[in-house]
Formats: structure tokens, sequence, C-alpha cells
């Protein structure tokens, strides 16, 4: 039954949880995870982005998930991009110079293990020509962001990679700074306030994506923490490793390749082309319920032309963020679902081809109109 | 190419896609978008609060903190 109906019209649902926001669930490593795996029981296909996939050493591999970075997400969301699905991707493998001996070590080690255990393919990898020099910041909303003193030594990594080494995905290890006193490490080990390092990462991997347009993901290089054994299950994911690469290595190696719209139309279609995925074939998008003030979600929040089919959009009210924007405040109308498991039922529902409202006891009645 | 972090405000009186693409075209004058986000919304005054990073070239410092009026 399921796989007619996929073949005929897949059901896709894009899943965000916005990167250093404090998310209730999915703001520390890799902790919305299980939501993706949920959802991707009930959808054809799921498109998520690293920070929901990604726990360090741990990951689970979903058939039917595409691992979007958030910049190639929001292009998506925009209609400027497609996604092509791969069976694999060659990974290029950039390293921070700022990363000391021992610490390369520990990533190289990651890098060989995927590829001796997981069997996946990884190009040489490259060193940066200087330290990438990654200044943490917050913001006065309580949101993480953070700069890089030298893009341009990343983009010639990544420049490096796929024009001479044939890579297809890039995977950035930069060297974070270790800040083991600040209060903000505390709480967040705790499984409490905003990932100090999330908003840095994120502007990583959106310089070489919108540079390059491949998929990319990066992996903070630390030094291990002191062990503490209060630490909270949400945040244990990143306690228990050298290194936070494996997760990133894993979504790339399938991530599906970016197709720009314009090269789409200007190119002659082969019948034995990859379908590609664009905004339009999105059924439902699940957002946290103060979270709607990011450029993908707006971007899915408006019918672009009469023609154009809109989402369903379902805002999870129990996944608190650091934000104060929900749908109402940017004109989205949405569905209210009061937890995850009632965003999955209303996913299935709408699968279904039902109302919403047709699961609740009070339905309205029909009004007549005489014309 | 530098990156800097911009916080800005900006009247809330567009569809979502409009105020999107105004939200980028508004940073564009501060260098290249790369991530940006609403974070609050003042339903009194109508604004919404941004925050954001854009690069520019080498050498370029822009005003990292702007007020903006956007109006469709």
């Amino acid at each position: 039954m399921s796989d007619l109906r996929a073949a005929i019209r897949p059901y896709t649902a894009v899943l965000i949880v916005p990167t250093g926001v404090g998310a209730a669930i999915g703001g520390y490593a890799g902790d919305a995870l299980p939501v993706a795996k949920a959802i991707a029981q009930v959808v054809d296909c799921l498109i998520t982005h690293p920070n929901v996939l990604n726990g360090a050493q741990l990951y689970w591999n979903l058939p039917n998930a595409l691992y979007v970075e958030g910049y190639g997400l929001d292009q998506f969301a925009a209609g400027a991009w497609g996604l092509a699905p791969v069976h694999r991707n060659r990974i290029g493998l950039i390293l921070d110079q700022g990363i000391e001996p021992d610490l390369r070590v520990r990533q190289l080690q990651a890098a060989e293990a995927a590829r001796a255990t997981l069997g996946l393919e990884l190009t040489d990898y490259v060193i940066t020509d200087a330290p990438l020099g990654v200044e943490l910041q917050s913001a006065k909303s309580g949101a993480t962001w953070g700069t890089i003193a030298q893009p341009d030594s990343l983009l010639r990594a990544a420049d490096y990679l796929i024009t001479q080494k044939g890579a297809e995905a890039i995977a950035v290890v930069a060297r974070f700074p270790d800040d083991l006193d600040s209060p903000a490490l505390h709480h967040y080990r705790q499984g409490q306030g905003v990932d100090p390092l999330a908003g840095a990462e994120a502007v990583i991997s959106h310089l070489v994506v919108r540079q390059f347009q491949v998929p990319c993901a990066h992996a903070p290089a630390l030094e291990p923490l002191p062990l503490d054994p209060t630490i909270s299950p949400r945040s244990t994911a990143e306690e228990i490793g050298y290194t936070f690469l494996p997760c990133v290595l894993v979504g790339l190696s399938r991530a599906p390749q970016f197709v720009s719209a314009a090269r789409a139309t200007a190119t002659p279609r082969s019948p034995f082309a990859t379908p590609t995925l664009w905004a339009e074939h999105v059924d439902a998008v699940i957002v946290p319920d103060t979270a709607f003030g990011g450029s993908a979600v707006m971007q899915f929040g408006q019918r672009r032309s009469p023609s154009a089919p809109t989402p369903v959009i379902i805002a999870v009210q129990d996944n608190s963020t650091t934000m104060q924007v929900p749908p109402a405040a940017v004109g989205i109308t949405a569905y209210h679902a009061r937890s995850y498991l009632e965003a999955i039922g209303m996913l299935a529902a709408h699968r279904a081809g039902l109302r919403l409202d047709a699961l609740s006891a009070a339905i309205a009645p029909l009004q007549g109109q005489q014309l | 190419m530098t990156t800097h972090f911009i916080t800005a405000e900006i009247d809330l009186q567009a569809s979502p896609v409009a105020l999107s693409d105004a939200i980028a075209a508004e940073l564009q004058q501060r260098g290249e978008p790369l991530r940006w986000a609403i974070t609050a919304v003042d339903e009194t005054t109508q604004t919404a609060t941004i925050e954001g990073v854009v690069t520019t070239a080498d050498g370029t410092a822009p005003d990292t903190k702007l007020v903006a009026s956007i109006s469709e």
C-alpha cells in the first residue's frame, strides 16, 4: 500500500529545530534524533538538518531521511535549489590549522574508522593554510552566534578538495575555544540553556554551502571535558569520545546534492536522472512554536503562487526555545501540537487525506450559501 | 572576506515571504547575508528584531546595528 502511494506522490515532511536557540528538545547533543526517527515512520521522505541528526559519536541511518545543511534548506524552501538524492558522496575533510597535533590525530582516527568500519569514501584530507580563528558570541535574544577570522582559508581548503580531489561533500573540523569555566558550558552539560558552539558551527557550514553548493557539516575540535557524573542525558552523547566527527561523516555520506533552479531549467532532463525534490513537493513542516522567525519556515509558510500547494505547518508547543516568534507573529497559519507525539498524529492524519479536526469530538456543520 | 554579526529592527507589515525577502535585502546593504532570524516580535510597535551574520570583502566594516523601516 505505502509503496504504491509513495511512488505516485511521496509524502514529504520537513523537521526544523533551529540551531543555537536553546530548544528544549534538539538543543543539545542530537537529542531531537528520536523525534526524527519517529516522524520517519509516518512519512515517505523526511528532510531535516544536521542539528537534528548529529549526536557526536551517535547517529542513526534513516533510509528515508535527507540530511540538508541549514543554508541549503533555506535555499530549498525559497525554491532556489532542489535536492537530488544520492547513493553516496565522496567526502573531503578539512582540518583547521589551529587544531593541536594530538587532537588532529583524534579527528583523523575518526575519519579512518568511518572508512574501515562503515565503508565510507573520503578523499585525502586538507589542513587550512591559516588557523580559522573561531569566536563565539551570545546575542541579546539568548541565541548563540559566531564569526571566524579566516573564512577565506576555509573556502580555499574546500575549493582544493572539490576541484583537485573530487570531493562531493565537505566535512569541517574547526578548533573551538575551550572555555571550561563558562556558565554557558556548565548549563549546557546539565541540559539547560543554549549550546554555546552551535551558532558558530552554522556559520562555518553556511559559508561552504553558499560558496560551492555542496553538502557540508561541521564538528568542533575540543579538548575532552573533565569527567562529571551529573551530566544530563540530553548532552551525554558529546561526553563519550574524543571527537564529534562520526555523525557528520555518516550524514554527509548520503546527503542530497543541491541543484539550482536555473541549472535544472537549462539542462535537458534525462529519463534516467534522479528525481529532484523541490519546495512544492513538501507536504508538512514541523517547527517549535516559538521559532517561526527563520528564513526556511517563513518561505514554507506562504503559498508562492495560486497554483502552488501550501504545506501544513505544525507548531510544537512543548519544544521551548529562547526565540519569541510564534507563527501568527509573522503571518503564518499553523496547527498547534502540544508535543511531537501529537504532531506525529497530525502527520499521519494529513497523510491519510483527513481534515485534522476530523479526529476531534466537535465538528462544525457545513454552512449553506444562497447564490 | 570577513564575517560580521548584525542586529536590526524592521517594521512588520509584510507577508512571510515578502518579509523574508525584505530582511535579506536590508541585510544585503551591510554585506552578503549568510544567516539570519527574527528573534522577537513587538506586537505594539509592529517591529521585528533581527539577528544575523553577513560577510564583507576584506577591510570593509559594516554598520553592525541598523534600524530599518520596511513596509510592503
